[in-house]
């Protein structure tokens, strides 16, 4: 009795699968697989949460969500990518991270997948992909070793492109009769007026605390105002003119700002604008959501966007996510699909929706896009001067950029002189970058 | 304490005691206060006590075991009531095995004289000062590299295809880890304690036992422990404080699945959205087993105190 | 003979558990981390694959500033802390060691900041501190003062205060204890001589009290040289360096800048620092020890 079941369950097994080849989408073979990614708490990612319950109607595929703050997240995936065997099927990673990443063999290459015809929609449209994004976040081996170049090749796709712009208060900025800065001298004297003309209210809120932040702040500076880390030779010249006018422009930002401005973090940065106690911003594109969040923010309609103003040049920053499939994880060509179909046209748009940040120029011409969130032009226009080289990405980076943060920290608190703290900084970023092996080939 | 004669009243002292009082439960009644409020009122802060309390922020803290839809959420992103048990299910096993562990090598080191009893008790003391910090380099390279079963081994195989997961099985992620670490670093305090409470027990008790033929388990089961047992109270309590409350070991040893409350804590103080209520609640929730030992056996804990601290 | 063989067992038996998992979890991590003080060790790397560097990583943190200056804060901290806990934990215990309604609320609720978890601890203190949401700056703004920039510029000050919250009802409860362990004669005696209340405290009670005080104060200093996820939580060591106690850039330089074996050198200087202290409590206890066993053996002798 029980043989006869067996068989008879086996040959409807079979058959099933008979029928399932005859029309086979490309997802049966995964149906049932549950993906572990790990994501950072991070408003686009958020965004990307509310639409994966679609992926899983769509595909049969589950996906469990390991969502960490993304400093911790790139603890963990220290961690699990070192492993024989690791938890993660899908990472989103830190820009800065790639270098580590790819150079110590922990990310795949995707070439393999976007050339299995099984796994890869003709449909996708790579060359909608917003340029600049794929090469700063997807992209190693090139230039310097980690831009575009003959040599490089993908190992990750953009994913919550960001760059910097400029928002400032329409109601307070018509009130006193003021112009939206074009200029860097222009932001830092309508950032000092401000707390003339509203008291109580800080300029420009920007990130300062010690660490990470103050040094994301002072490279959002370098860039427009001409200034690099290294040089061709990765000869440290943060120490050079730029580099202390972008120190001085920061601290000038700072001491113009709200109240207790130096010990910001983003958050901090961001909810002093939100609660209405500075009148301008200038980060990340990411907050657009919440700061038309009638929740979160006391200043709903009254915000303008503005790109990020000229130095020497245009040069936002590049920054965001990036998502790629680890060298040690399980379900590599589920994972693959997902990653696909997050970033394809549909899930771009799907995800600029639910309020994050699209990575395709198609997304951010989208008609309900742009009807929905009305700075969508501006931001992709942004995008277009997003500079792919605003901060070195090379594995050693990390410790640079901490000491580089704790030392403008200092200069903001406790009036280190400019000039001393950064040639302080480039030395010691010198024997860094000595110990590493960069001045081998000098 | 319950001395019915009180001193002659001075208000002067009155007054200081209230500022105390004020100050120590000062801040804690801010969190509680907070709470319970919105976002937006804390972020204002127009009016310090008149506001419309809402247990909003604890329904998004307690989402994932709650058994009904929240509106104001589109989706559950903490995990808060799955760290809460996990935190339980470590703080309680920790300091069970820390209590029965401890306690044996407390009466050891008191009742009996042999080799290496002078080793083991200065060691005792000294392990003592170790601050979590310096053990995280060490614990962290081999909970996650050296102590593992390699996963082709009998063993290996037999908790993969009963557990899950993916490699060698390592010590690193799973509930015993951490609870190893916390049983080893309570053990060194609490064997401090209970030896002050078990030489004050009287050895004619034990001796009489002996006598009507009980063995030397049994003596210590059935004659010491009973008599023991404010010490045992006290020692439980500051074990599962440290277990309930630690962060650093955690955060580097646990993983998805494991992960205590206190790395939830840190971890939704995340940069992009700095949400108070929400923060203010989920500290709160940590913060109420404490409290509710504090208020139910403050006596335990100061003897405790007392006796960690008065036998050097 | 059985039971003999027993009983000689009996101890072995009882302390072996204690004694194995603290060998297992706690003296070989010890050692495995100082044989990692002496080598190149990532965390992507399990420890046989790393490369011997000899004292490298202790002699690059001898040089490096920001080491320096870590520890200039972690000893500043200690020992502001426990000072400052000392002299207001003692202090109050003398003024309050009388029978007045009230003191066991006192006690009970004094004991709370020290059984939260200090993380919470910390985010409560960094919403009281927060420049313009917090609690302080509302109340100094609504008096028509200016705000304090607290984890800023005085973010050091700040985190002290926060430890002080915390931990001086410990210092208060132990001497609080201890005066009421005091022997009645010696104050009654006292008393009968005439002392003032102040005479008394100087030249009876501390006195009195001294090996206690000194316990109690090395034990918190050991413990100040401990505290890290308060400081984590409320400045993340910032801004510039100026809270960042040895412990936490212990952390730091595991997790962020991935240097275990640097870190681990760094463990070892403070294990040191801890060593020093604790062995000078130990060789205090046994000095009281020493003097207690012989003021008994006068005692002996005189009857």
């Amino acid at each position: 009795m029980h043989k006869l079941l067996g068989y008879l369950t086996s040959t409807a097994a079979g058959l099933a699968m008979l029928a399932g080849s005859a029309f086979a989408g490309p997802y049966d073979e995964y149906e049932g697989t549950t993906l572990v990614v790990n994501f950072p708490a991070h408003p686009h990612f958020n965004a990307v949460m509310k639409i994966l319950p679609e992926f899983t109607k769509e595909t049969g595929i589950e996906v469990e969500v390991d969502q960490l703050p993304y400093l911790k997240m790139r603890e963990r995936q220290t961690l699990e990518l070192a492993q024989d065997e690791g938890d993660y099927d899908l990472i989103a990673y830190v820009v800065f991270s790639k270098a580590d990443y790819v150079y110590a063999d922990q990310l795949e290459n995707l070439a393999k997948y976007f050339m299995n015809p099984k796994l890869a929609d003709p449909s996708y449209d790579a060359g909608d992909l917003i340029d600049g994004y794929v090469y700063n976040i997807g992209f190693a081996g090139g230039e310097k070793g980690y831009l575009q170049g003959k040599t490089g090749s993908l190992f990750g796709i953009p994913y919550g492109s960001e760059t910097s712009i400029l928002g400032y208060r329409k109601d307070i900025f018509e009130k006193h009769g003021l112009n939206v800065p074009e200029t860097y001298e222009e932001l830092l004297e309508t950032a000092c007026k401000i707390p003339e003309l509203e008291p109580g209210m800080g300029g420009l809120s920007s990130r300062a605390a010690s660490g990470h932040h103050a040094s994301h702040a002072f490279l959002l500076h370098l860039a427009p105002l001409g200034g690099r880390v290294f040089d061709d030779q990765w000869n440290p010249i943060v120490n050079n003119e730029a580099g202390v006018e972008a120190a001085n422009a920061l601290k000038k930002i700072v001491e113009c700002g709200p109240e207790g401005a130096a010990s910001f973090g983003f958050g901090e940065a961001l909810g002093s604008f939100l609660n209405g106690d500075t009148a301008m911003f200038l980060d990340t594109t990411v907050v657009a959501g919440q700061i038309d969040d009638p929740k979160k923010s006391k200043v709903v309609g009254k915000v303008g966007w503005a790109l990020h103003p000229e130095g020497t040049r245009r040069g936002s920053q590049t920054g965001g996510f990036g998502i790629g499939i680890p060298a040690n994880a399980e379900h590599k060509e589920a994972a693959f699909l997902l990653m696909q179909w997050l970033t394809s046209k549909q899930g771009d748009k799907l995800v600029a929706m639910a309020g994050g940040n699209p990575s395709r120029f198609s997304t951010h011409q989208d008609e309900d896009v742009n009807e929905k969130f009305p700075h969508m032009a501006t931001f992709g226009e942004a995008l277009k001067h997003a500079d792919p080289d605003w901060r070195p990405i090379i594995p050693v980076w990390g410790k640079i950029n901490a000491d580089l943060g704790t030392t403008l920290s200092k200069v903001l608190t406790e009036d280190l002189d400019v000039q001393e703290a950064l040639d302080g900084v480039a030395e010691r970023t010198r024997t860094v970058m000595d110990e590493a092996g960069y001045y081998t080939w000098q | 304490m319950a001395s019915p004669s009180y001193d002659k009243q001075n208000p002067a002292f009155f007054a200081l005691l209230a500022a105390l009082i004020f100050m120590a439960i000062g801040p804690i009644f801010l969190m509680l206060v907070n709470s319970f409020k919105l976002d937006v009122d804390i972020i204002s802060g127009t009016s310090g006590l008149l506001f419309l309390p809402t247990i909003q922020n604890y329904e998004t803290a307690l989402c994932d075991i709650l058994w009904y839809e929240l509106e104001h959420l589109d989706y559950c992103s903490l995990k808060f009531g799955q760290s809460f048990i996990n935190s339980l299910i470590i703080a309680l096993v920790s300091t069970v095995l820390t209590l029965v562990i401890g306690c044996m090598a407390a009466y050891a080191l008191v009742r009996f004289r042999f080799m290496g009893r002078d080793v083991a008790s200065v060691s005792t003391l000294m392990v003592r000062m170790v601050p979590p910090a310096v053990l995280l380099v060490p614990v962290f390279g081999l909970w996650n590299n050296e102590f593992c079963i390699d996963k082709t081994t009998m063993v290996g195989e037999w908790i993969r295809d009963t557990f899950g997961g993916r490699g060698d099985v390592c010590l690193a992620g799973t509930y015993s880890g951490i609870i190893l670490i916390y049983v080893a670093m309570n053990l060194p305090f609490v064997i401090w304690i209970l030896q002050s409470f078990i030489v004050q027990v009287p050895r004619q008790l034990e001796e009489a036992a002996k006598m009507d033929g009980a063995n030397p388990f049994q003596v210590f089961f059935l004659v010491v422990l009973p008599l023991i047992k404010p010490g045992l109270a006290a020692a439980a309590i500051f074990t599962f404080r440290i277990a309930w409350n630690e962060y650093l070991l955690a955060s580097a040893l646990s993983d998805r699945d494991t992960k205590t409350v206190p790395i939830l804590i840190v971890n939704n103080m995340s940069e992009f959205n700095v949400e108070w209520g929400v923060i203010m609640a989920t500290g709160m929730l940590l913060a109420i087993p404490p409290i509710i030992f504090t208020l139910l056996a403050s006596r335990q804990i100061i003897t405790g105190m007392t006796a960690g601290a008065v036998k050097g | 003979m059985k039971t003999a063989t027993l009983n000689r067992l009996t101890p072995y038996i009882f302390m072996a558990p204690a004694a194995l998992i603290m060998i297992i979890a706690l003296l070989y991590p010890l050692g495995y981390m100082i044989y990692g003080s002496f080598r190149a060790w990532d965390p992507s790397q399990t420890l046989s694959e790393t490369e011997f560097v000899g004292l490298k990583n202790y002699i690059s943190l001898l040089n490096d500033p920001n080491f320096h200056e870590s520890l200039a804060v972690t000893l500043k901290f200690a020992f502001v802390v426990v000072s400052i806990e000392m002299v207001l934990g003692v202090g109050l215990a003398l003024l309050l060691d009388r029978n007045i309604r009230g003191m066991s609320i006192l006690r009970t609720l004094f004991i709370l900041p020290m059984m939260i978890a200090p993380v919470v601890v910390g985010l409560m203190w960094r919403y009281m501190y927060h420049p313009t949401v917090g609690t302080f700056n509302r109340f100094l703004k609504s008096i028509g003062l200016d705000g304090v920039d607290w984890l800023g510029q005085h973010a050091l000050m700040s985190v002290i205060i926060a430890d002080i919250w915390q931990w001086t009802p410990f210092i208060f409860i132990l001497s609080l204890a201890a005066l009421q362990s005091l022997p009645s004669s010696a104050l009654e005696a006292s008393r009968i001589d005439g002392a003032t209340g102040w005479q008394q405290i100087w030249h009876i009670k501390l006195p009195l009290m001294m090996p206690v005080l000194i316990v109690t104060c090395l034990l918190r200093l050991i413990d100040a040289f401990k505290v890290l996820e308060v400081i984590l939580v409320m400045t993340e060591g910032g801004p510039g360096l100026s809270t960042e106690i040895l412990a936490l850039r212990i952390s730091r330089t595991a997790t962020e800048f991935r240097e275990l074996g640097t870190a681990a050198a760094m463990s070892n200087y403070l294990l040191i620092l801890l060593m020093l202290l604790t062995a000078s409590m130990f060789a205090y206890t046994k000095f009281q020890e020493a003097r207690a066993a012989r003021l008994a053996a006068h005692a002996k002798e005189d009857d």
